[in-house]
């Protein structure tokens, strides 16, 4: 499946995400090998740190990272993307840097090194400030503006959810000329705490990534498409192309997928390009843009819900998992119970339609009707 | 071995070799690649000295600085080295103690030893002075203003607005009595440093008292006996603003001495970021300036001058980088969260 991004003819739809699998030329040259559309770099800075030890933490949902930065100085990239790109592909340079100045000076080298396009990294979630570079509109205006004027490729800023208003930092994205926004950047977190030495996983606020934030990036995407008409490179816990298809359908002209990748490892990005691909082949969808934003169309104002008399009707023709008492215990209303048969049986006048137990009812024997 | 005979044994052009050494962009990746295998197995190293004499070029960098003992420089210098290794210049050191006539002779002596390009830290060059190199066909950078409001290649910070960021944390931890303790030098970032610091306090309506002004060496020592000065006052200040972490070490000591605990007695706040200001008791709070940053950044816009060739491609001529306040201990805040963000 096809897509237009950044102005570049893209052949997925799915590009991968700027992070450690991402850190040198050979690393995004086999990233380019797995059939997605584009690769992105690890984050570029001018002044590389050592890292942390250790900088990662994962519990089975979620992970938490602690400044994933390329170590490679700028100058190194040179090379680096010469192997990146030397059996073709897209490769787009991300960088990150606390002034206008500074941000365009590693993006006009990294235009020089032969990037197809630019990825502004202006919202880490660490040890950057309290506040997020990314969560004051003006700023992000500045910083977007000096690069788009001193490079002639395309200009991304990725944005953090992390702010009150989302919508208005993506203005002034749209506004300074950048080309797109992704969203989201990992959210400010603390994965967790050690109970038995009384410490958290990690020693310092981290990013959070991974299948939780999905809803989040979700809803950023959705509400951002709402408001800019450039186009969105939807992020945050893509695992699969269902998921990705998702994204588009909120809005989003490209994906990227990071933590899938870091903790599943390239051949599994290379199943969710060719998993799309057959989606595609099998719904007869060559090009994002036929169903980009359809399930935008259906995000709806309160005043503009028709609220149906709805009420959980259960089919009792099917059994229950068994010892399964799920939805009589969730509802909260009281209005579902065990039949002497062993089936459910719901009270009607109890039953306010919130929906709950048809999501939970593992049978998938409850439904909502009128 | 020589450059003829890599030439015949790759059977390639002489030109060709050259390229690869010159300009390698415009040699096509396998034959370079070819080529400079073949030098490696052949220990063949280029002959600097004819280079210099072919190209006009000598592979020497110098950075002028004012001072070796004051950490800050040699962070800045550190980052100059780095890059210059990489493109394979080397660099040659230069103090010039804050003396322009040093500076000045230094100037002519790098000339006349055929230097590439210089940086120039903090430097008391006025314009014609930095026109005078550039007419003998050396690059110039600049760290930090200098005298002449010259509008060469600069990194910089804004010292002005970090001076009044970080007197506004100490009126906003409480402190009103805020003295100043400046170095003579660096003479324009200093005189930025002042203007924030009267701003700041300017905006929360104190009145400004000029006994809390000092002026001293920017050294430890200058610190101290700053400090000694400010406690000699009938009403001594509750927080004493250093344009240097070196020049805060010596208030420290001298507080110190006079047995008064800091921050409770009078907060300390210095300016840098120096790799001991963490070390101190207590530990320094200060304004971290990216030297090290600043370094490196200085190395790329020479590399990008002297690459550049004068033909005006180059990537950027101004960076202006963030400096940003480090909350440690000694300027008495309470919130632990400033520490780690």
């Amino acid at each position: 499946m096809k897509t237009n991004f950044l102005g570049l003819e893209l052949k997925s739809p799915v590009i991968i995400a700027a992070g450690p699998w991402s850190r040198d030329g050979e690393s995004i040259r086999q990233s380019l090998a797995t059939g997605v559309g584009a690769v992105i770099t690890e984050t570029i800075v001018s002044d590389p740190k050592i890292d942390v030890r250790p900088r990662i933490a994962y519990n089975g949902l979620g992970a938490q990272n602690i400044r994933l930065y390329s170590d490679v100085q700028i100058e190194g990239w040179e090379r680096e993307m010469e192997i990146a790109k030397s059996n073709g592909g897209i490769v787009i340079a991300n960088v990150s840097a606390h002034t206008p100045s500074e941000l365009a000076y590693l993006a006009v080298k990294m235009e020089k090194y032969g990037a197809d396009g630019i990825e502004l990294g202006l919202s880490t979630p660490m040890g950057e400030g309290l506040e997020v570079a990314a969560s004051d509109p003006a700023e992000v205006y500045e910083m977007t503006r000096y690069v788009v004027e001193n490079v002639k490729i395309p200009v991304m800023v990725k944005l953090s959810q992390n702010v009150t208003n989302l919508s208005r930092v993506a203005k002034a994205v749209q506004e300074a000329g950048g080309s797109a926004v992704s969203a989201i950047n990992a959210i400010r977190c603390v994965l967790g705490v050690n109970i038995e030495t009384m410490e958290p996983l990690l020693p310092t606020y981290g990013g959070y990534s991974g299948a939780p934030i999905k809803p989040l990036g979700l809803a950023s995407v959705a509400s951002i498409a709402q408001t800019v008409d450039i186009p969105i490179c939807g992020v945050g816990g893509i695992d699969s192309y269902k998921d990705g298809l998702e994204y588009i359908m909120l809005g989003a002209s490209a994906v990227q997928v990071g933590t899938a990748l870091m903790l599943k490892g390239r051949d599994y990005v290379r199943k969710i390009v060719e998993e799309l691909d057959r989606w595609g082949e099998e719904n007869r969808i060559s090009d994002v843009k036929e169903i980009r934003g359809k399930a935008l169309e259906k995000l709806k104002s309160f005043e503009e819900i028709k609220i149906e008399p709805l009420t959980c009707h259960a089919d009792n023709s099917i059994p229950c998992i068994e010892g399964c008492n799920m939805c009589i215990d969730a509802c909260m209303y009281g209005a579902i119970s065990r039949k002497e048969d062993n089936g459910i049986h719901i009270y009607d006048q109890r039953c306010t339609g919130c929906g709950l137990c048809t999501f939970l009812c593992g049978a998938k024997k409850l439904q909502l009707q009128w | 071995m020589n450059i003829k005979e890599i030439a015949r044994q790759a059977g390639v052009s002489v030109a060709t070799v050259s390229r690869v050494l010159n300009h390698p962009e415009t040699v096509a990746p396998k034959t370079r690649e070819r080529i400079l295998d073949l030098m490696e197995q052949m220990d063949y190293k280029p002959n600097w000295f004819a280079r210099g004499l072919n190209f006009n070029k000598t592979y020497t960098l110098a950075l002028l600085i004012p001072n070796i003992l004051n950490p800050a420089y040699v962070e800045i210098a550190e980052g100059v080295e780095s890059v210059a290794n990489r493109k394979g210049y080397s660099v040659l050191l230069c103090i010039t103690e804050g003396e322009v006539e040093k500076e000045r002779q230094y100037i002519q002596t790098l000339i006349d030893r055929h230097i590439d390009g210089v940086i120039l830290v903090s430097s008391l060059l006025n314009g014609d002075d930095i026109n005078y190199l550039k007419q003998q066909g050396v690059a110039v950078v600049l760290v930090g203003e200098n005298n002449g409001n010259s509008s060469e290649p600069m990194v910089r910070i804004d010292c002005c607005a970090a001076a009044y960021q970080a007197v506004q944390h100490l009126l906003n931890c409480g402190h009103r009595e805020i003295a100043l303790v400046y170095g003579h030098t660096p003479v324009m970032e200093n005189k930025h440093k002042i203007e924030g610091y009267k701003k700041a306090l300017q905006e929360a309506g104190i009145p400004l008292r000029p006994e809390y002004l000092v002026e001293e060496q920017n050294t430890e020592e200058g610190g101290y006996l700053a400090t000694r000065k400010l406690l000699g006052l009938k009403e001594r200040p509750r927080a004493i603003f250093t344009t240097s972490d070196l020049l805060a070490f010596g208030v420290i000591d001298a507080l110190r001495d006079a047995e008064l605990n800091i921050p409770d007695d009078v907060a300390v706040m210095g300016f840098d970021n120096i790799r001991m200001a963490k070390l101190m008791v207590p530990k320094l709070s200060t304004v971290a300036k990216p030297l090290h940053k600043m370094g490196l950044s200085s190395a790329r816009l020479l590399l990008d001058v002297i690459e550049s060739q004068g033909n005006g491609n180059m990537a950027m001529r101004e960076i202006v980088l963030q400096s940003k306040l480090k909350i440690r201990k000694s300027c008495g805040h309470k919130e632990r969260i400033k520490e780690i963000f």
